[in-house]
């Protein structure tokens, strides 16, 4: 712990009741909560932790001796966890739900410490908990943290709301330039190598091209005249939180935006990304992601069209291969190669099959295979402190070599750059871009080989489209990029089949008849390649290494378009495997050694592996503000420790500009709270106030004021008695809470039919736009409301906007001319006309709804909760009462299961019986996928869907 | 306008009370007549419409009381169609709602006149067709239904979706993909390997 964690602790615990703490991110917060943890005393009762993501559970209990409290629990279980004055992770929704059915004992729980307060509103349900909580236990306390200060400042005076709906007073602020904080950290600072490594000239290219796209995105938007102009800026538009601002800003009005507009926010997501990317991702893998990327953007994508972005394919394109007239084409892919590349170049031109093969073809590919410019320095860096760890332990400078225990650890973004960088470090980096290429390639295989290729002729143009065709100002390089395309991609093809070719024959040497087979044509081939594609992945691994490639290339073939490329791929290949090769013989096994105390830790999986790994050098390989704190913690944590701290920027990269903005941006979010904090308006006696309206009513019908005015006299006794049976599933949305508010008992169980029980006659069925819209395309609103109607007098749909959002499906200029199949309002209708007594509730908010419920619950009596359970639910699935279904279902899983061709609405609970999970399910043979789908046709139609081929991409 | 009788089973026919609504100018796909009904709009044998404004419900509340006791029992489908016309909307839209839901009547909004005209429309145009669309069993190509299963699973979009089916080849190659080979896919993260991962792997239920 460091001097001011125990600063905060201090000041935190000075309240009884609690407070909240904003602390910048990375600054330890996991740490601070274990220590506070430490601090519980169970004869105080229990502590319960909400909202703790799985990664944050792991690191505030670090020996994992705390237990969380989940709903496979049987409900005595729990109460005993309640009552034992533990600590205990717990989801909201069983919290709630054992509150409501006073299943917990409010008077054990010492107090709550809530996680990532920033996510919280007043309509959320810990807010619920926390009110229901507080209204019976006067000593509980609430410590909400949060390291997200820049999510604590979206949205109107923010903290101060959340302040209010915790019914706290206190905000603790620790910034980074807090003056314990700095003092902390930077009275004995690690030592600092900053190392811009300049980009790739192609690297830069793409850069300028997709931060001119985002530029033209942004003046689009700046001319809608919709969005503060102040917040479009390209520095804002690095962050994912720049997608928070505009749609904050365009929420209200979203319906009146144009499709336009709605495609710039879009495009400038996908912009962002491919800025990111663009540093992350090696060459390969980069123009991978572009082809999905446009072979799955809509045609209105506006990016795509904009002349700079034709740059960034094309430049991409130009990292990895090049692909032109031998004569012509040569001296280009000469003159634009860079200075990394030359050398093999030069090697291939050594062997001389070059010319010779583009002379007889006219079209050559030639790899070209960009590095990243990264991973050489990364090499370079750990040769070099192998060598000084070297020349340490030969001075014999004992006490400093025990300091360093040459553990060095790479901190990466995510797991495939780990993975590929441990990759470059154990193969060498050439072959690393070799294996991708050749995955590349051969995917592009996989997708021609299907049958449908030879219709794509004629459809070529249409299919490049997206792209290449369809611009007119452009038309002249757009022309020429589709005439070349098909001969390039008969290049590509060929060069992928040689691939594939090869990791058969080193497998399979009876395969010599391939040559002749090739030749009777394309087809066959094709069809060959199909069958083997399966094994080639792994293979082509194992026939590189071993020495037999070069043999094998000499076979001559017929076809010269795919000689050409054929031999200019096993160039590449030898040229490469004698790199590697040379590699190791110059440096040898002290190579080995040094690279085997290397540790790649990827920043996403949010593990913090210092204090458990210990090392002394840490390669920060992609920078980020939040790993920068946690070294500096773990710095002045081990005062005594020799730290050396390598940072990797490209120079003038979105990556440098990036991360100076987040620290800005930081900075700024905290001095935003500090203002906000000054003039923040908590009334002293809140929770007086707020104990005193309750004291002398049950905790469940806390009513807001204006119900106990509203409906004075002689009502109130058949006010309290109002309640109304919910679904498990709905205490994931806020309205349960907002209903709580509103007065009304709520009774969570678990709902075959319905969401929402009103009275015995009505039964609601809960849609917010977005569920509407899908919930319509899957077919389970229609099956929903036929559930409905068929169990309850007066079914009802009740459609509910959201607060902050438009109040209407679409504007006026969307509705268009004819009576479409796909448009909302058609299948709103076609739903009416099948169920005409559906009654269709309209709702502009959460707070609208539980005025309209109240109203429905005018002359009807309460719902019967034995009989509401039972409604709907098949005989066969037994008893189901007391078991939360949500809780105990793998709902994502149920999902998707629910989506695959030949399951429906009756056979899936076999299915889900039958078998364990999807993984399994789908390796079913035939027979027994009959019988738990219910039938042969069924079956095939599912395996048909599982095995059928992917389609090709161009 | 006005269409020989014989037509009328195929048009809507209009309220004589409904002359000058310049909804009418938007009702294009079908074709309506003018009669003498008791309701605003006749959109079949057994489905009829009222039109409401609310900015008039303001000024008359009890007009659409009236208005549907008129209707009497002879309607199977009783829309109300309710021009949303007045910023705020929370309390007439609930006497609305209250007034339609005791006398069995269907609600439906519409936020402009376009709107308005084209559910009449719709329900005439739509007067014998089958739910097939509403039932979810559209889009029945390989691509669509492949979609619509990858992207149940949160966080994985079109693109992901693309990128999965080119990787892997086929479904079921997704579905038995290993972390590794998952988190390798350029654009898929930490966060949807973990999703995707567990949605095919995790047990359907997580009972003890």
């Amino acid at each position: 712990m460091v001097e001011f964690h125990e600063h905060i602790i201090s000041d935190l615990l000075e309240d009884p009741i609690g407070g909240v703490v904003v602390v910048s991110a990375g600054l330890g917060l996991p740490k601070l909560i274990s220590s506070l943890l430490s601090l519980h005393d169970p004869s105080q009762g229990s502590v319960l932790i909400l909202n703790a993501s799985p990664s944050q559970k792991n690191s505030i209990d670090t020996d994992s001796q705390l237990s969380s409290i989940t709903s496979d629990l049987p409900s005595h279980h729990r109460l005993s966890f309640y009552t034992s004055g533990g600590i205990f992770f717990i989801t909201p929704r069983i919290l709630i739900v054992d509150l409501l059915t006073q299943r917990l004992p409010t008077t054990s729980i010492a107090g709550i410490i809530l996680l990532n307060a920033h996510s919280l509103s007043d309509t959320s349900t810990e807010a619920f908990i926390v009110r229901i909580m507080r209204s019976s236990n006067r000593s509980l306390y609430v410590r909400a943290f949060s390291d997200r200060p820049h999510a604590m400042v979206s949205g109107f005076a923010k903290p101060e709301r959340l302040l209010k709906c915790l019914f706290l007073r206190k905000l603790h602020l620790w910034p980074r330039f807090q003056v314990y904080v700095s003092q902390n950290l930077e009275r004995d600072p690690p030592e600092v190598v900053d190392i811009r490594v300049p980009m790739s000239p192609y690297m830069i290219g793409i850069q300028k091209a997709v931060i001119e796209v985002m530029d033209a995105c942004l003046k689009e938007m700046r001319k809608t005249n919709k969005v503060d102009v102040e917040d479009l800026t390209v520095e804002n538009g690095l962050f994912k939180s720049f997608d928070e601002i505009v749609r904050r800003q365009l929420d209200p009005i979203w319906h009146t935006l144009g499709k336009k507009t709605k495609q710039l926010v879009s495009d400038l997501k996908t912009l962002r990304k491919l800025l990111d990317y663009l540093s992350r991702y090696d060459a390969v893998t980069y123009l991978k992601y572009l082809d999905s990327l446009r072979a799955s953007e809509s045609f209105r994508s506006v990016w795509i069209f904009a002349e700079s972005s034709y740059k960034i394919f094309e430049y991409a394109k130009k990292r990895v291969y090049h692909f032109g007239q031998s004569e012509s084409g040569k001296s280009i892919g000469v003159s634009r190669t860079t200075s990394t590349r030359k050398r093999k170049l030069d090697e291939k031109n050594k062997d001389g099959d070059d010319s010779s093969a583009s002379a007889s073809s006219g079209l050559i590919l030639k790899e070209i295979l960009e590095e990243p410019p990264k991973w050489k320095v990364l090499r370079d860096i750990l040769v070099e402190i192998q060598k000084e760890g070297q020349k340490q332990s030969m001075a014999g400078q004992e006490e400093i070599h025990g300091d360093l225990n040459g553990i060095v650890l790479v901190a990466c973004k995510d797991e495939h750059s780990c993975m590929q960088l441990q990759d470059c470090i154990t193969k060498g980096q050439h072959k690393v871009m070799q294996e991708e290429w050749e995955k590349y390639l051969l995917s592009k295989v996989e997708l021609q080989a299907l049958p449908k290729y030879d219709k794509k002729k004629p459809k070529a143009p249409k299919g490049f489209g997206v792209l290449d065709g369809v611009i007119p100002s452009v038309s002249g390089q757009k022309a020429e990029v589709s005439s070349i395309s098909k001969p390039e991609n008969d290049a590509l093809m060929a060069a992928a089949y040689e691939i594939s070719k090869q990791a058969k024959k080193d497998t399979d040497v009876k395969d010599g008849g391939a040559n002749e087979e090739h030749a009777k044509g394309k087809k066959n081939g094709r069809k060959n390649k199909k069958q083997m594609i399966g094994k080639t992945d792994r293979e082509c691994e194992t026939s590189i290494q071993s020495e037999t490639p070069h043999s094998n290339q000499k076979e001559t073939v017929n076809d010269q378009n795919l000689s050409a490329a054929g031999h200019l791929l096993g160039d590449a290949t030898e040229g490469n495997y004698r790199c590697v090769l040379q590699k190791h013989d110059d440096q040898g096994p002290e190579n080995n050694s040094a690279f085997s105390s290397v540790h790649f830790h990827a920043l996403e999986s949010n593990q913090s592996l210092l204090d458990i790994l210990q090392p002394s050098v840490i390669i920060v390989y992609h920078p980020d503000i939040a790993f920068v704190r946690e070294i500096e913690i773990y710095k002045s944590e081990n005062p005594s420790k020799r730290l050396k701290v390598y940072f990797l920027f490209y120079e003038d990269s979105t990556e440098v500009q990036k991360f100076d903005a987040s620290v800005r941006r930081e900075n700024g979010a905290f001095e935003s709270l500090i203002r906000q904090k000054s003039l923040m308006m908590i009334p002293v006696c809140q929770d007086e106030q707020f104990l005193g309206v309750n004291s002398s009513q049950e905790p469940q019908s806390i009513a807001a004021q204006n119900v106990i005015t509203r409906k004075a006299g002689g009502r109130k006794e058949a006010e309290k008695e109002m309640q109304i049976i919910v679904d498990m599933r709905e205490f994931m949305s806020s309205l349960p809470n907002v209903l709580h508010q509103k007065g009304m008992r709520i009774i969570p169980v678990t709902l075959e039919v319905g969401d929402y029980i009103v009275s015995p006659l009505i039964c609601v069925e809960r849609k917010s736009i977005q569920d509407l819209f899908g919930s319509f395309s899957s077919g389970r609103l229609y099956h929903q409301v036929e559930m409905m109607s068929r169990c309850y007098r007066i079914p009802v749909l009740l459609i509910e906007f959201s607060q902050d959002k438009s109040f209407s499906f679409q504007s006026a200029s969307e509705i268009g001319d004819d009576v479409t199949p796909n448009s909302i309002m058609s299948k709103l209708s076609l739903l009416v006309l099948h169920f005409p007594r559906l009654r269709i509730v309209w709702s502009r908010s959460l707070h609208a709804t539980a005025e309209i419920f109240a109203m429905l619950k005018v002359n009807q009596d309460e719902p019967d909760v034995g009989k509401a359970i039972r409604i709907g639910v098949p005989s066969e699935d037994g008893i189901i009462e007391n078991d939360i279904r949500a809780e105990n279902l793998n709902t994502s899983a149920v999902e998707f299961l629910r989506r695959l061709p030949g399951i429906t609405d009756s056979n899936y609970r076999s299915v889900m019986d039958g078998c364990k999970n999807l993984a399994e399910f789908v390796q079913l043979p035939m027979e027994k996928l009959a019988v738990l789908m219910g039938g042969h046709k069924a079956a095939k139609t599912l395996r048909d869907f599982l095995d059928a081929k992917y389609p090709t991409l161009l | 306008l006005v269409s020989s009788t014989g037509g009328n089973r195929n048009s809507i026919l209009v309220s004589n009370r409904q002359k000058g609504n310049p909804l009418l100018k938007h009702i294009r796909n079908v074709r309506w007549a003018f009669a003498d009904i008791v309701c605003d709009y006749l959109l079949g044998q057994n489905s009829c419409a009222l039109y409401l404004s609310l900015r008039y419900h303001l000024l008359h509340p009890d007009y659409l009381y009236f208005r549907i006791r008129e209707l009497q029992k002879n309607f199977k489908l009783r829309v109300v169609l309710c021009h949303v016309d007045v910023e705020d909307v929370v309390k007439p839209l609930l006497e609305v709602t209250k007034t339609a839901l005791l006398h069995d009547c269907t609600l439906l909004c519409a936020w402009s006149l376009e709107e308005c005209g084209r559910y009449l429309e719709t329900i005439k145009v739509y007067e014998n067709k089958s739910a097939e669309l509403i039932q979810g069993q559209m889009d029945m190509d390989y691509l669509s239904r492949l979609n619509n299963a990858l992207t149940s699973v949160r966080h994985v979009n079109k693109t992901d979706v693309v990128t999965l089916g080119s990787t892997f080849g086929s479904l079921s190659n997704i579905m038995d993909a290993s972390v590794d080979d998952l988190a390798r896919c350029p654009g898929i993260g930490e966060r949807k390997v973990k999703r995707l991962y567990d949605t095919f792997h995790e047990p359907f239920k997580r009972v003890v």
